[in-house]
C-alpha cells in the first residue's frame, strides 16, 4: 500500500511536469504514511503504448520522447536517453544495478525484463537522475510489479497472448498475484518466439529471429504493521537470437536478478520511510557465429557479469519540505573472452580477454529535496557524491596499449542539480541546471579489441581517461486546460572530456572485418541540445489527438556532428472511442538526417514516414475483463531504416498484429 | 517463506554455476609452453679425483640457448674448486666426420656467491644417431691441467619461444640469433631477450684437435635488432601489436627489447639486424598492411614462436 500511495504521489508530481501522465488511477487502501516522494520525473505507467497493448519493453520505452534506440536487430535494443549512449545513463531495475555481459552491447538491461513483470518505467533526465548513481544523460529505472498487502480481491492475474504476422512472433504472457494481510506473492511467466522479419520490400532479413523466456517471482511478508520483507527474483533466458546488423548472433544469454528488501514505515517523526535492499545478479552471455559461414574466422565470445549491491533509502518530510536520501553501493565483475579458431582447426587457438576481469566498485550517497515554496511553486535541489573504484585483474592486457597504467583507479564522482517549477493558472514553467561527473564504462576504460561493426573498428579502452563532466541546463513551459495541453521541453548539455573512439595510429586490427583500431579518448568537450514539444487535444469527448515533435543536435569540439543524434522526428495520433470499441491511428517518422557524422561511421539516412492502425474491443467473459486487439504497423509497407539502425539494416515492413488480454 | 528461500538459493546456485566455464588464464598460457625454473644436473663426469657436474634448466641441454652451471668437486677433500681456469668447448661431429662448434663461452666465469662456474652454449642442432655433440672441458688444480672429452645429448627444443636461427649476413659473416626470454610469454608486454653471436673465422691453421681458435665465437656488440612481430595465421590478416621496442645490447651482452603479444597463438618475430654503422646485414622490412585471409610475408630474418 505504500507503493500505491507512492503511485498517487507520483501521479501528482507527474502532473506538474508532464501532462501526459494522467491516464489511470488505481484503487488504494488506507493511508499509513507516504513512502516515496518523487521529484520531477517522467513516469511511464501501464506498460503499453497508445497503439499497442502487448508491447515489448523496448517498444514501450520507444514511446517516450527522450528515448531513442540503437537497433541491431529485432531484439534487445540499446536505449539512448537524451541522445546519449547507454554508458552515459544509469539503467536500473528497482534501483538495482545490472550490467550487461556482452562487449558488443547485445544485451542492454532492458532485455532482461519482460513487460509483464514491470509496472512502470521511471525516466529522469540529466542530473535529476543521480539517485541511483553517477550519470550524465539521466536514469531509467524499470519498476517491478508489486502487489499491495490486503487487497479485497485476493487473487489477481492476467493472461495475454498474441501473434504478429510479419515475423511469426508468438507470445504468451501470464502473471498472477496473491494478496493477504500478511503475505503477498507475485509471479509472472513469459515466452516469446519469433522468426526472421521481412522488410518493406518483403525481403526476409536473415538472422533476426529470437526466443525469450522470462519468469519472475516476488514474495513479501508483513513483519509488523509498519514493516515488511520482500524477496524477489527474475530469471531470463534468451536463446538463438539473431543480430542481422552484427557478424554474430547469440546462442544463449541467462540472467538471474535477485533481491531482498526490508521496508519500514514510520507514523511519526521526521523519517517517514526506510527501505533497504541487498541484491545479487549474474548474467552470462554467449555469442555464436556458427550460423554465419561467411565469416573467415570462427570465434567464441563468452561474457559474464556479476553484481552484488546494497541500496538504502530514507524519506524525510517536514511541513513543505521533503527529502529523499539514498545510499548506493555495488560491486561488479565483468569478464569477457574471445577465442579465435585458425582455419586449420588442429592449430592452436588464439585467446585474449576483451574485458580482462574488470571490477567496478561504487559507493555513493544521493540526496534529493523538494521544497514547496507556495502552492504554485516548488524548488527541487539535490546532489550526490560517489566513489568509483576500478580494478583490472589482468592489467597486462591494458599495458599493451597503455604501458605502465595502474591496475587500480579511484574516482570521485560529484553531482549537483537544482530546478524551479512554477504554476500560474493554466500555465506551468520550469527551469533547472545540473553538474555531474561519470566514470568511464568497463569497455571505455578496459576494453580490449572490441569490434564495433558500425564503424568497423576495433576499440581499445583507456584506463587513464578523465571523468566525463556534464554541465546542463533545462527548461520547460506548458499550458493545460480541459481540452488542450501543450508542453515544450529543452535541455542543453555541455560535456567536458566527452569520451568517444578516435583512430589510433598504433596497432593493427585483430578482427578480420575491421579496418583499423580506435582508442577511447576524451574530446575537450561536446554539446548536446534536445527539444521536444507535446500536444494533445480533445476534439470530441471520445476523439483525442496527440502529437510529439522532437529535435536534437550534438556537436563535438570542432563543431563536427556527433553520431546517433536523432533528426527532427514527429508523431501524431488519433484515438477514437465508440462504446467498447476503440480505434487508434498514428503517423510517425524522421526527417532526413542532415547532421550525420561520417567521421564516426554514419551515412545519411533518408526520411521516412510510417502509418500505424489498430482497433480493440473490450468485453466481459464470465465477468472477466477481456480485450482483443487487431492492428497493423507500417501499413504502407515502407522500406526504411532509421539513423540509429546499426549497419542500416532495414526495419520491419508491414506487420499485422493481434492480441488478446484476459484479466481475472 | 522457507520454501521460497530454498527456491531462490536453488536457482542462485544453478545460475552462478555458469553454463560454460571461464577460461583459466594461467593454464591457458601454459597449454603449449612449460616454463622451467629449476636447475638440475644434466651430466656428471669423473676425472681422477674430481667430479664435474653440469646443471641446466630442467636438467637438459636443448637446441638453442642454454645457460649452465658447472661445479668441480675434489672427491678426496669433498671441496669444490674455485680458483681453477675452466674452459668449455662443445664440438659436433657430423656423419662425414667434419667438426664444428656453436656459440659458447669458452672461459667460464666463477660465481663466488653461488659457488659455480657459469657459461652458456647455443646448440645449433640436437643430437641424432649420426651427429653427436661432445664436450671438451679443461680445468686446473694444483698447477695440473686436466682435460675431459665426453659425449652429451642435446634435445630438441619444443618451446618455440626459445628458438634460434643461423644465417650469413651481407658482410659475409656467419651469425646466430637465439631467443632467451620470455620462456613463457603472456598476453602482455614481454621483455624479449636474445643473444646475437658471430663465428670468428680462424686466421691460423688448425692445431691439435680440439684447437679452440678454430671454434671461436663472439658476442656481437652494438648492433640493433629491429623488431616487427606479426601473426602469420591468414585469418589474422598480418595482425601486429603496438609499443614494441627494438632490441639493444645491455650490460649482460644480450639484446633486450619489448614484444607485445596481443593474444595467444602463432607469432612471427620479424627481425632486421643492423650493425653499429646503421647497415642492415640481414632482414627485410615486412608489409604493415592488414590483409585478412592472406598470410603475411615474413622477413628473411625471422623466428616463429607459439604460446
Amino acid at each position: 500500500m505504500m507503493r500505491l500511495l507512492a503511485f498517487i504521489l507520483l501521479l501528482f508530481v507527474g502532473l506538474f511536469t508532464n501532462a501526459q501522465n494522467t491516464e489511470r488511477e488505481k484503487e488504494k487502501d488506507s493511508v499509513i504514511a507516504l513512502s516515496e516522494v518523487k521529484l520531477i520525473s517522467v513516469v511511464k505507467k501501464k506498460i503499453e503504448t497508445e497503439m499497442k497493448m502487448a508491447v515489448s519493453v523496448d517498444e514501450f520505452l520507444a514511446s517516450s520522447e527522450n528515448i531513442s534506440f540503437i537497433k541491431r536487430g529485432a531484439y534487445a535494443w540499446e536505449p539512448l536517453l537524451n541522445n546519449m549512449s547507454s554508458e552515459r545513463s544509469t539503467i536500473t531495475i528497482d534501483g538495482m544495478h545490472v550490467f550487461g555481459a556482452c562487449t558488443d552491447k547485445m544485451d542492454p538491461i532492458t532485455s532482461y525484463v519482460e513487460s509483464n513483470n514491470l509496472s512502470a518505467i521511471d525516466i529522469k533526465s540529466g542530473q535529476e537522475g543521480n539517485m541511483h548513481g553517477a550519470t550524465v544523460a539521466g536514469s531509467i529505472d524499470l519498476k517491478r510489479k508489486s502487489t499491495p498487502f490486503g487487497l479485497s480481491k485476493k487473487w489477481n492475474g492476467a493472461y495475454q497472448t498474441g501473434y504478429e504476422f510479419n515475423n511469426k512472433h508468438f507470445f504468451n504472457l501470464a502473471n498472477a498475484s496473491y494478496s493477504s494481510d500478511k503475505f503477498v506473492a507475485d509471479g509472472s511467466l513469459a515466452y516469446r518466439n519469433a522468426e526472421n522479419y521481412s522488410d518493406g520490400n518483403n525481403d526476409e532479413v536473415n538472422h533476426s529471429q529470437f526466443t525469450k523466456f522470462n519468469a519472475s517471482l516476488g514474495l513479501a511478508y508483513k513483519t509488523s504493521a509498519l514493516s515488511s520483507v520482500k524477496l524477489e527474483a527474475i530469471y531470463d533466458e534468451a536463446k538463438d537470437v539473431g543480430y542481422p546488423a552484427l557478424p554474430m548472433d547469440l546462442w544463449l544469454s541467462r540472467a538471474l536478478i535477485t533481491s531482498a528488501t526490508y521496508k519500514q514505515v514510520f507514523e511519526n517523526g521526521l523519517f517517514k520511510a526506510l527501505d533497504t535492499k541487498i541484491y545479487f545478479n549474474a548474467i552470462e552471455h554467449y555469442m555464436d557465429d556458427t550460423t554465419r559461414p561467411e565469416n573467415l574466422v570462427h570465434m567464441d565470445m563468452p561474457g559474464w557479469s556479476t553484481t552484488y549491491g546494497l541500496l538504502s533509502k530514507a524519506n524525510i518530510k517536514k511541513n513543505r519540505f521533503s527529502s529523499e536520501i539514498q545510499l548506493n553501493a555495488y560491486n561488479n565483475l565483468s569478464t569477457a573472452e574471445m577465442r579465435m579458431y585458425p582455419q586449420d582447426r588442429s592449430e592452436r587457438t588464439m585467446f585474449a580477454y576483451s574485458w580482462p576481469g574488470v571490477t567496478t566498485t561504487f559507493a555513493g550517497l544521493s540526496i534529493n529535496n523538494a521544497w514547496e515554496i507556495s502552492d504554485k511553486s516548488q524548488l527541487n535541489f539535490g546532489g550526490s557524491l560517489g566513489i568509483n573504484y576500478n580494478h583490472s585483474k589482468y592489467v597486462e592486457f591494458n599495458w599493451i596499449f597503455h604501458p605502465g597504467t595502474p591496475q587500480e583507479k579511484t574516482r570521485i564522482l560529484p553531482s549537483l542539480h537544482a530546478g524551479y517549477q512554477l504554476d500560474i493558472n493554466n500555465f506551468n514553467f520550469s527551469v533547472g541546471g545540473g553538474y555531474g561527473h561519470r566514470a568511464p564504462s568497463v569497455s571505455e576504460g578496459y576494453g580490449y579489441y572490441i569490434y564495433n561493426s558500425f564503424d568497423r573498428y576495433d576499440y581499445i579502452g583507456n584506463p587513464d581517461l578523465d571523468n566525463e563532466i556534464s554541465y546542463e541546463g533545462n527548461a520547460s513551459a506548458g499550458y493545460k486546460d480541459d481540452k488542450f495541453t501543450i508542453q515544450a521541453n529543452v535541455n542543453y548539455f555541455y560535456i567536458e572530456n566527452y569520451i568517444i573512439g578516435r583512430i589510433l595510429s598504433l596497432g593493427s586490427p585483430m578482427n578480420y572485418q575491421s579496418i583499423g583500431v580506435k582508442g577511447y579518448t576524451s574530446l575537450d568537450y561536446s554539446t548536446l541540445f534536445n527539444f521536444s514539444l507535446n500536444g494533445s487535444y480533445s476534439i470530441l469527448d471520445n476523439l483525442h489527438w496527440n502529437g510529439t515533435l522532437t529535435y536534437a543536435r550534438g556537436k563535438d569540439e570542432n563543431e563536427n556532428n556527433l553520431p546517433f543524434i536523432r533528426p527532427l522526428s514527429y508523431q501524431t495520433s488519433l484515438h477514437y472511442q465508440y462504446h467498447k470499441l476503440s480505434f487508434q491511428t498514428s503517423i510517425n517518422g524522421d526527417l532526413e538526417q542532415i547532421h550525420y557524422s561520417p567521421e564516426y561511421g554514419e551515412d545519411q539516412t533518408p526520411s521516412y514516414t510510417i502509418w500505424n492502425l489498430s482497433a480493440d474491443y473490450t468485453f466481459r467473459l464470465k465477468n472477466h475483463k477481456t480485450v482483443v486487439q487487431v492492428g497493423a504497423e507500417n501499413v504502407l509497407n515502407e522500406y526504411y531504416s532509421t539513423y540509429a539502425d546499426w549497419g542500416n539494416i532495414p526495419r520491419m515492413g508491414r506487420n499485422i498484429f493481434t492480441s488478446l488480454k484476459f484479466n481475472f | 517463506m522457507k520454501k521460497s528461500i530454498f527456491f531462490v538459493t536453488a536457482i542462485l546456485i544453478a545460475v552462478t554455476s555458469c553454463t560454460l566455464d571461464k577460461t583459466d588464464y594461467e593454464s591457458e598460457i601454459s597449454t603449449i609452453v612449460t616454463e622451467h625454473f629449476e636447475y638440475s644436473e644434466v651430466v656428471s663426469f669423473n676425472k681422477n679425483d674430481y667430479q664435474i657436474s653440469i646443471e641446466a634448466l630442467n636438467g637438459t641441454f636443448y637446441k638453442g640457448f642454454n645457460d649452465f652451471r658447472l661445479k668441480i668437486i675434489n672427491t678426496q677433500t669433498n671441496e669444490s674448486l674455485n680458483t681453477s681456469e675452466v674452459t668449455f668447448l662443445p664440438v659436433i661431429t657430423n656423419y662425414n666426420g667434419n667438426n664444428s662448434s656453436c656459440p659458447h663461452r669458452y672461459n667460464l666465469d666463477y660465481n663466488s656467491t653461488e659457488e659455480y662456474y657459469s657459461g652458456y652454449a647455443v646448440f645449433t642442432s640436437y643430437s641424432t644417431d649420426s651427429e653427436n655433440w661432445k664436450l671438451h672441458l679443461s680445468f686446473t688444480d694444483n698447477d695440473q691441467i686436466y682435460t675431459i672429452a665426453e659425449e652429451i645429448i642435446v634435445e630438441e627444443q619444443i618451446n618455440m619461444n626459445l628458438n634460434m636461427t643461423t644465417f650469413t649476413g651481407s658482410d659475409g659473416e656467419q651469425y646466430f640469433i637465439a631467443l632467451i626470454a620470455p620462456q613463457k610469454p603472456r598476453i602482455a608486454e614481454n621483455e624479449l631477450v636474445a643473444g646475437i653471436y658471430r663465428y670468428d673465422q680462424p686466421s691460423d691453421e688448425a692445431g691439435t684437435f680440439p684447437d679452440p681458435s678454430q671454434f671461436s665465437y663472439s658476442e656481437v656488440s652494438d648492433y640493433t635488432l629491429l623488431l616487427d612481430p606479426r601473426m602469420p595465421e591468414p585469418s589474422m590478416g598480418n595482425h601486429s601489436s603496438p609499443n614494441n621496442e627494438d632490441l639493444l645490447q645491455d650490460d649482460d651482452g644480450l639484446y633486450h627489447g619489448i614484444v607485445n603479444y596481443t593474444m595467444t597463438g602463432n607469432w612471427t618475430l620479424n627481425f632486421r639486424m643492423q650493425n653499429q654503422y646503421g647497415e642492415i646485414l640481414k632482414g627485410t622490412e615486412v608489409s604493415t598492411e592488414f590483409t585478412p585471409g592472406i598470410e603475411g610475408t615474413r622477413s628473411d630474418l625471422h623466428i616463429d614462436i607459439l604460446f
